[in-house]
């Protein structure tokens, strides 16, 4: 059964259409990524999840409440990471989650306390929690703003960007805190992001969206395989010259640079020991051969030029 | 709707509010120079023997019923007391007007210039606990400085006044009435126009440069005062606060039709 669902969610403001009928739906446990460009309708898709602006068409279901009818059962089950930190800066690290444990319904104090100080020492701000939000660094900021949205333990994470302004460290930290949301506890997480590292490393499924609509949704493996094409062969050699490149020609298309050759071929299996031969008789010295997966970056660049955003 | 909730926006953008400089020089500084310094430059004045000649234009002008209390007055005496009893009375109300609009101004247009508002209305309180927890914000601290000004006013006035009219002169029936019932009538006035400004602008210096035109009825009621016109007696101020509660009812039924999540996100923040 689906934790979330929309069907055709429209948004306009005036004249202009952000959101154009998106549907999609996302099951219990399962991290949904919606990677688009600026201006793409991301944003705007979250904000009507979390029943923050109202579809001018369409409906979605959150954890099994209506976002148009239930608007305040939908907000207490979901932590949402916005856009900007959305943190109070004259406020200590402390005073900003207690708030917003308390306006999340957190009421029992021993139970709130334990839950404040259990989400600062994940985020190592455990020792920084008396201090000013307005004296943080940018990536402290944001790793608050990420324990403000799971202060609460909600079943449904929505999260916006949530690795951008963090360093690679922190960003490993949020990573795995993501798949042990969604792995071990169950939590389902509507991720939007232009890290295609992030969406290809945590997502089952995403959805690639320019211009408010739908472009294609599916794994990322299978997204990969189905816009960027087959695996390719990569050989790496010591020099790479143009007989050996008229060479392996004969066997598939080639594409060349310094030290390295990338052949595109029919059947990868049957065809790689030909063409480790013909290198080899062409006088190539071979330093290795492996395959070359597309990556998900490059499927999504392929469509977002197609859809000429 | 609960008031726990609302309590909660209040005590968070309290501890806000009083961490902000901006918010606190203005609200601390106005009513003390209304309460202290202003006062002690009449009684100086009176004391120095400062020209009467021209207030004795201004004291004829003035209706009956104030001669009256000022019949068997010195000179000294009525300059100072009707300066300071009845001329001022007008000029108090702008301590809760001043007050809760900075204030208000911070909590609904700061909130989204700050660019704290997502997150806040992403939190499963409704609208009107919302609402309300920032209007308490912006009424309870202004009162609660007027409040403090007119007891600091009626202290100083009294300790300077006393050699002069050997009886304490603060406070009276109509400055009880002004403060208890006017006041909160025209602070809850200006944070009624300035839950509308708010929705409209996207920043907290913004919100507060349109209330300033609050100011203007404040200014009337002066001129009126002083030209005659009317005294600010038990009558005119119960009329006042009539007129005041009817203001306040439609600024506050339009001011909640525009707090709505989506007109405010949609408003820059």
């Amino acid at each position: 059964m689906s934790t979330l669902e929309a069907r055709g969610l429209v948004k306009r403001f005036g004249p202009q259409t952000a959101v154009d009928g998106l549907s999609f739906s996302v099951g219990e446990g399962e991290i949904f990524g919606i990677l688009g460009p600026n201006g793409s309708g991301k944003t705007t898709t979250v904000r009507m999840l979390s029943c923050l602006i109202s579809p001018s068409g369409g409906d979605a279901t959150v954890g099994g409440h209506d976002i148009k009818a239930e608007p305040l059962r939908v907000r207490e089950i979901v932590g949402v990471l916005t856009e900007n930190p959305s943190l109070y800066e004259r406020l200590t690290a402390r005073e900003n989650l207690d708030f917003f444990a308390r306006a999340y319904g957190l009421t029992d104090q021993t139970q709130r306390e334990a839950r404040i100080r259990e989400v600062l020492e994940f985020f190592d701000l455990w020792g920084r929690r008396g201090d000013k939000v307005g004296t943080y660094s940018k990536g402290m900021k944001q790793k608050l703003a990420i324990a403000r949205a799971i202060v609460h333990s909600p079943p449904i994470l929505f999260l916006d960007e949530p690795t951008s302004g963090l360093d690679p460290e922190a960003q490993r930290d949020i990573r795995e805190l993501m798949e042990r949301l969604s792995r071990q506890e169950r939590h389902t997480i509507l991720l939007c992001t232009h890290n295609l590292e992030d969406a290809e490393r945590l997502c089952t499924h995403v959805m690639i969206i320019a211009k408010g609509q739908s472009i294609v949704t599916g794994t990322t493996g299978d997204l990969r395989r189905r816009i960027a094409g087959k695996p390719k062969l990569e050989v790496r050699l010591v020099s790479v010259n143009e007989r050996l490149v008229k060479a392996v020609e004969k066997v598939g298309k080639v594409e060349a640079s310094e030290g390295r050759i990338v052949v595109d071929l029919e059947d990868l299996e049957g065809g790689t020991p030909e063409v480790v031969k013909k290198v080899v008789s062409a006088g190539g010295q071979v330093k290795s051969v492996s395959l070359l997966e597309p990556s998900l970056e490059d499927a999504y660049l392929k469509l977002i030029r197609e859809a000429g955003a | 709707m609960r008031i726990d909730r609302a309590l909660l926006v209040f005590h968070k953008d309290w501890l806000e509010v009083r961490r902000n400089w901006q918010v606190v020089l203005p609200v601390t500084i106005v009513p003390l120079l209304f309460s202290v310094f202003i006062p002690a430059v009449f009684f100086f004045a009176a004391s120095t023997g400062g020209s009467s000649s021209g207030f004795g234009q201004l004291i004829g002008a003035l209706p009956p019923e104030v001669q009256a209390v000022l019949a068997g007055m010195t000179a000294s005496q009525v300059m100072v007391y009707v300066m300071v009893v009845y001329f001022f009375a007008p000029f108090f109300l702008i301590i809760p007007l001043m007050a809760s609009s900075v204030i208000a101004s911070d909590s609904f247009a700061g909130e989204k210039e700050r660019k704290t508002i997502e997150g806040l209305l992403a939190t499963p309180l409704s609208d009107s606990e919302l609402m309300l927890g920032k209007i308490l914000v912006s009424f309870v601290p202004s009162m609660g400085v007027t409040l403090l000004a007119f007891t600091a006013y009626s202290i100083v006035t009294d300790v300077l006044g006393y050699g002069l009219f050997r009886r304490l002169i603060m406070p009276n029936l109509n400055w009880l009435v002004l403060i208890l019932g006017v006041a909160p009538l025209v602070a809850l006035a200006a944070i009624g126009l300035t839950v509308m400004i708010s929705a409209r602008v996207k920043g907290f210096r913004e919100a507060q440069q349109i209330s300033v035109v609050l100011i203007l009825p404040i200014l009337g009621l002066l001129f009126a005062q002083v030209s005659g016109l009317l005294v600010l007696g038990p009558v005119v101020m119960l009329e006042l606060m009539a007129v005041f509660a009817v203001v306040d009812l439609v600024l506050f039924r339009l001011g909640l039709s525009l707090f709505g999540r989506e007109e405010i996100l949609s408003q820059g923040g």
